[in-house]
């Protein structure tokens, strides 16, 4: 083969193909981590929070200026949430503690033994008197959802009591019972010896904390069939029947509005929009990160086409003597894709190295997870591809020079 | 000879046109990419209250369970329980001192054709103003006294206040909060430090201007609810009661001391305070107390996410890109100008006067990608900021930022143009004459 040549002509004059050798390099190491954050990212934002139709499910935080006793006002919420559930286009409505991914509410830790010194993991609370199994639409996995003398309403100056029945996601039952089933066993709040236990009743497949880290914690609920009242504010979740949820929400807040004889505040917000503000942040990065990449490409074809270009200018003599000696059309073509694959080979090489540094670096430094293999693989073949339709271009041209018209002014 | 090169170089620009044009475009698009992703960071890590920041000193006391914690491991919460507030603040340590915590309450505005809302503000003490700067609009901050006795007195921000009020001066008027009137003090001119350090825990660290601010014992006399974080690390008894005499931490604090010198001084008092505490068998994990400053306190709380240094990062690899690209265009450029060189080497031009002259050329192309990129940071800053008001707030170049991009992008440019300036010197005025 005329690597040997090619390989000569290239260390003879070394500064233009290690710019370029250095430019793929750069270019392949930002853009497998870019790719491989990307992905992972992406794969953040699409997770499950567990709500069946989050585009039809919203919630309303209420607060009611009266001076009513605990008693009145947990008759008030039940009357509001009987008046919610009589609004047209309204599938499912309840009274919650919390909502997935609002950035607002409630954890606690969890043991499974009263003398117990380390928790043995920390959940988000739902808690309700209502069954958010159905107006969430979770997927049970195992077992059942509470029943209806299950649910109870305790005043919030009252001991806090956990309810003896417990509904948990399916990540929290596999991280707290690895390999069993959970229905059945007991967990508590707290190690002391005169805690009492919650059973667990059911599992559900998905339901996220509010605040939906990006590790396992993001999955670590517990439902409670238990409402604490006596404040002022509460929260209702309500789902409505697909599509109507803009209009069913202005007419929930003017039902609300009207059946209350004092003021009242009510803020309305779609699970939509919660979402929106949680994963703004990684959206954002994703943007940044893909517009760089693809701008990182287009710079690097750039440099490949503008290198082999001036190459094939600088040449013109050399590539008529070729010809007029006996070189085919195809053998001049060839001589430029090898030596830009060649040139491109050194480049993909050291932007391996490269990447797993860049990682490496990323790792230690920013928290970010080890590059798999195959981002580097599959960059470099990307590159190579580009590095050779890149100076296809130029080596076309290079081999369309007429042997006279190049020859004559020497 | 500065100006006639920096002329020449001027003028180069018009030859190779689509070459130049290349190079110049190369060069912005890599400085605009990190003069935007730095400007966030810019804004994110900067000094808010400069001049003051190392007398601002946030102290924390591990009050955790010993029970399944390891030496050395970090505290479950930094916030501060309600007794160790009050300790804290009749201690007489520092200059100045205040607890805070933010809250969201109903306000009913004293016009009628308003409907009550929720607003959400602080309750700090009165030196909270003097301590952060904060400017006031009208009247001041409350007495010693409505904090001593926890008066239904408020300050509201500019904002609400013209909300509320219009433009006349509210202060002796009332509004209902909670339920209760309360007579406005006074009002804070815009005041809206980002990131928000004096409520850093809990909050929104990037969010608008609070809507008010009432005594900090007024509002535990209120039961004000809590808008932020709380940790429990053990059972407490029901009601707000039970959660003042808890071991729940949910409140901030800070110090101003007269000298940062004075801060071994605040160090030594709270260990002294914190071993009386133990003695009445409190904070058994037995770690010494610690304190922060502004910007301790900001690093501690990761106020810089890692998502911004990895943007930052990012982009100036991509700038190194860039500028390996503009070394191969400049090298392009210049090599065709081998015959120019060579006549004024003859003529008797020294290798240092044709480096300075190349190296002026490259100069002025750095300053035309500097231009480009300043427009093109600002196109993207422009679109960083859509996401969000808050984001809005971060994504401003400031005049340092300014400056910021045209030495970044001379700076890279000269650093491109090294090599091939080099080359250019290298010509030999004989084999170059000789050829033509």
């Amino acid at each position: 083969m005329e690597i040997r040549p090619i390989l000569s002509a290239l260390l003879r004059n070394k500064t233009g193909p290690i710019l370029v050798a250095l430019q793929v390099a750069l270019s392949l190491a930002i853009l497998a981590n870019a790719t491989y954050i990307v992905n992972e990212r992406r794969a953040v934002v699409a997770r499950p929070s567990g709500i069946a139709d989050e585009h039809a499910t919203f919630y309303i935080q209420a607060r009611n200026l009266d001076n009513d006793g605990p008693e009145q006002r947990l008759a008030t919420f039940k009357h509001e949430r009987d008046l919610l559930r009589a609004v047209p286009g309204v599938a499912s409505v309840a009274q919650v503690s919390q909502m997935p991914l609002s950035n607002s509410g409630w954890n606690t830790s969890i043991t499974l033994d009263q003398r117990q010194e380390r928790p043995s993991a920390s959940a988000s609370m739902y808690l309700s008197s209502d069954s958010i199994v159905q107006t969430f639409g979770l997927r049970l996995v195992e077992g059942r959802d509470f029943l209806p003398e299950e649910r109870l309403d305790a005043n919030e100056k009252a001991e806090a009591r956990p309810p003896p029945q417990i509904i948990v996601t399916r990540p929290l039952a596999e991280k707290l019972w690895p390999g069993v089933s959970a229905i059945g066993k007991t967990i508590y709040f707290g190690s002391n010896e005169n805690v009492t236990g919650s059973r667990v009743v059911g599992v559900v497949e998905h339901l996220q904390t509010q605040s939906a880290q990006i590790d396992e914690k993001g999955e670590f609920s517990i439902v409670m069939p238990l409402q604490r009242y006596g404040d002022s504010r509460t929260m209702f979740a309500v789902r409505a029947e697909p599509g109507q949820r803009d209009r069913v929400m202005k007419e929930a807040e003017s039902v609300l509005r009207k059946s209350s004889p004092t003021p009242m505040i009510l803020e309305m917000r779609s699970v939509d929009q919660d979402r929106k503000d949680r994963y703004r942040g990684d959206v954002a990065l994703q943007w940044m990160l893909v517009t760089v990449s693809l701008l990182m490409l287009l710079i690097t074809c750039c440099g490949i086409v503008g290198m082999a270009s001036l190459w094939v200018t600088q040449r013109r003599k050399q590539i008529g003597v070729r010809r007029a000696l006996g070189a085919r059309k195809i053998d001049i073509l060839r001589y430029f894709i090898v030596e830009n694959v060649m040139i491109t080979s050194g480049g993909v090489f050291g932007g391996v190295a490269l990447g797993l540094a860049l990682n490496q670096l990323l790792v230690s430094k920013l928290e970010m997870a080890r590059l798999p293999a195959g981002y580097l693989a599959g960059g470099a073949l990307l590159f190579w591809l580009i590095g050779v339709i890149a100076a296809y271009g130029p080596a076309w041209k290079a081999a369309s020079i007429s042997p006279a018209t190049a020859t004559r002014s020497v | 000879m500065f100006g006639y090169y920096f002329t020449l170089g001027l003028r180069s620009l018009r030859r190779n046109r689509a070459l130049t044009a290349l190079m110049v475009l190369t060069l912005a698009v890599g400085v605009a990419a990190s003069i935007s992703t730095l400007t966030i960071l810019h804004a994110m890590s900067g000094d808010p209250i400069p001049g003051k920041s190392t007398r601002l000193l946030v102290p924390h006391l591990d009050n955790g369970q010993v029970d399944g914690w390891a030496p050395g491991e970090k505290p479950d919460d930094v916030q501060m329980t309600y007794q160790d507030a009050v300790n804290l603040l009749k201690s007489g340590q520092g200059e100045r001192r205040t607890v805070l915590f933010g809250t969201e309450m109903p306000l009913e505005p004293p016009r009628k054709d308003m409907p009550a809302f929720s607003a959400a503000g602080m309750a700090p003490t009165r030196d909270f103003f003097a301590m952060f700067d904060v400017p006031f609009l009208h009247g001041q901050t409350w007495s010693e006294a409505d904090d001593a006795r926890g008066a239904d007195v408020v300050v509201l921000g500019r904002a609400m206040a013209e909300k509320l009020f219009g433009d006349a001066n509210p202060v002796g008027r009332q509004i209902r909060l909670m339920n209760v009137p309360f007579t406005v003090a006074g009002v804070v001119d815009y005041w809206n430090p980002r990131p928000r350090y004096y409520k850093l825990v809990g909050g929104d660290t990037f969010g608008g201007a609070d809507d008010f601010y009432i005594p900090f014992a007024s509002a535990i006399r209120h039961e004000a609810g809590i808008n932020g974080g709380m940790s429990c690390s053990t059972k407490r008894e029901p009601g707000y009661a039970g959660l003042l005499a808890s071991e729940c931490t949910w409140l901030q604090f800070w110090f101003e001391t007269r000298s940062s010198g004075d801060r071994a001084e605040l160090q030594a008092w709270l260990d002294r305070y914190t071993g009386e505490q133990r003695k009445l068998g409190r904070f058994k994990r037995n770690v010494p107390a610690r304190v922060y400053d502004v910007m301790e306190w900001m690093d501690e709380l990761k106020i810089v996410g890692n998502d911004n240094k990895l943007s930052v990062w990012l982009a100036f690899g991509f700038l190194a890109l860039c500028l390996v690209n503009t070394i191969g265009l400049l090298l392009a450029k210049f090599s065709v100008r081998a015959s120019e060189i060579g006549v004024r080497r003859a003529l008797g031009a020294s290798r240092r006067e044709i480096f300075s002259q190349f190296l002026i050329e490259t100069g002025v192309i750095g300053l035309a990608g500097g231009l480009l990129g300043l427009a093109l940071s600002f196109g993207a800053l422009a679109l960083i900021g859509m996401q969000s008001t808050e984001v809005a707030a971060m994504a401003r170049m400031d005049w340092e930022m300014l400056g910021m991009t045209f030495v970044l992008s001379v700076a890279a440019a000269l650093l491109a143009g090294l090599l091939p300036t080099w080359r250019a010197c290298q010509v030999t005025p004989a084999i170059q004459l000789k050829s033509q």
